[in-house]
């Protein structure tokens, strides 16, 4: 897991950089926002001058499913005080809630662990951001050798590792589809939220 | 303006961390709301995905970003890896915007 967050934040700075957005702003994102599919899509949306309240939408409806992880683990830190567990939350991430529900569903009550771990996972995503950035900005025309693609290839891998039932291969395919037919409509603003609102409805009505 | 906007995630992304930390919620969301919020993440990035596939810069396709796609696809639920996907993803549609 540490090795795949080192590989995606490199990448990260790669393709932002790529993007040409400012190596200050590259580091900002990964320091305060810290949630690798928001800020590759914040990239994707600065380069298309996304206006300011799409870009937030859209990252706070990416991060919705971090109210569900906190939410399964706010009994295990029920007893500490307010500022720590306020401080424990910045660290909350898909793949430190993955770390510590194994750790709690083991039999561990320890909390160190996750500190310890959701901590290292930051350090190291700004470390690799910044090798990205430096990579990034070694590299020179990104069209030219298909580097503007990295990012949507990213996103592909993403949601196909994320895919866990049938129900979500439909959701994502519709989702493409909608968002694609919206932007070739020349509604491209609002064409990923309403694509990306709309489709997990399917979720809503069909049985797993 | 991107820096509103970093400002803007950044606080949007830690109040969907930290509202159930600081506050405690009374029984649990309905079963289709659960399963809403677990697909979102999914859906938007397939989302993000669509435009850049079917319309690359505001214009149809001409097959090569689609043909790419495919590849990664195929490559990410072989090889299971996410930086094999881009690699792929990355030389075909070098390779076949020159076609």
């Amino acid at each position: 897991m540490l090795g795949t967050t080192l590989l995606v934040g490199t990448t990260f700075g790669v393709v932002a950089r790529q993007s040409g957005l400012d190596p200050l702003e590259i580091i900002a994102m990964s320091l305060f926002v810290f949630a690798g599919a928001s800020q590759f899509a914040m990239v994707q949306l600065f380069s298309q001058s996304a206006p300011t309240p799409i870009v937030i939408a859209s990252v706070l409806f990416i991060n919705l499913r971090h109210l569900l992880m906190a939410t399964s683990l706010s009994p295990r830190l029920r007893r500490l005080p307010l500022e720590r567990r306020l401080f424990a939350a910045f660290f909350l991430t898909d793949e430190s809630f993955a770390m510590a529900t194994g750790h709690f569903r083991r039999g561990g009550r320890s909390l160190a662990y996750y500190f310890t771990f959701a901590i290292a996972l930051f350090v190291l995503w700004n470390l690799a951001t910044m090798i990205g950035i430096f990579v990034g900005g070694a590299i020179g025309d990104p069209r030219r050798f298909g580097v503007d693609f990295a990012i949507t290839a990213t996103f592909i891998g993403i949601v196909v590792l994320a895919i866990r039932h049938r129900a979500d291969i439909v959701i994502a395919i519709v989702a493409a589809l909608v968002a694609g037919a919206l932007a070739l409509a020349g509604a491209s603003t609002i064409a990923v939220i309403t694509a990306g609102a709309i489709a997990p409805l399917i979720a809503v009505f069909v049985r797993r | 303006m991107i820096w509103v906007a970093i400002a803007g995630s950044a606080l949007a992304t830690y109040l969907t961390r930290s509202l159930p930390f600081a506050v405690r919620f009374r029984g649990r969301l309905p079963p289709a709301a659960t399963r809403y919020l677990e697909a979102l993440p999914v859906a938007i990035i397939a989302a993000l995905v669509g435009p850049a596939v079917i319309a690359p810069a505001g214009a149809l396709t001409h097959g090569a970003e689609p043909l790419a796609a495919a590849l990664v696809i195929a490559t990410v639920a072989w090889r299971r890896s996410l930086l094999a996907g881009v690699i792929v993803g990355v030389v075909s549609v070098a390779l076949l915007r020159l076609i």
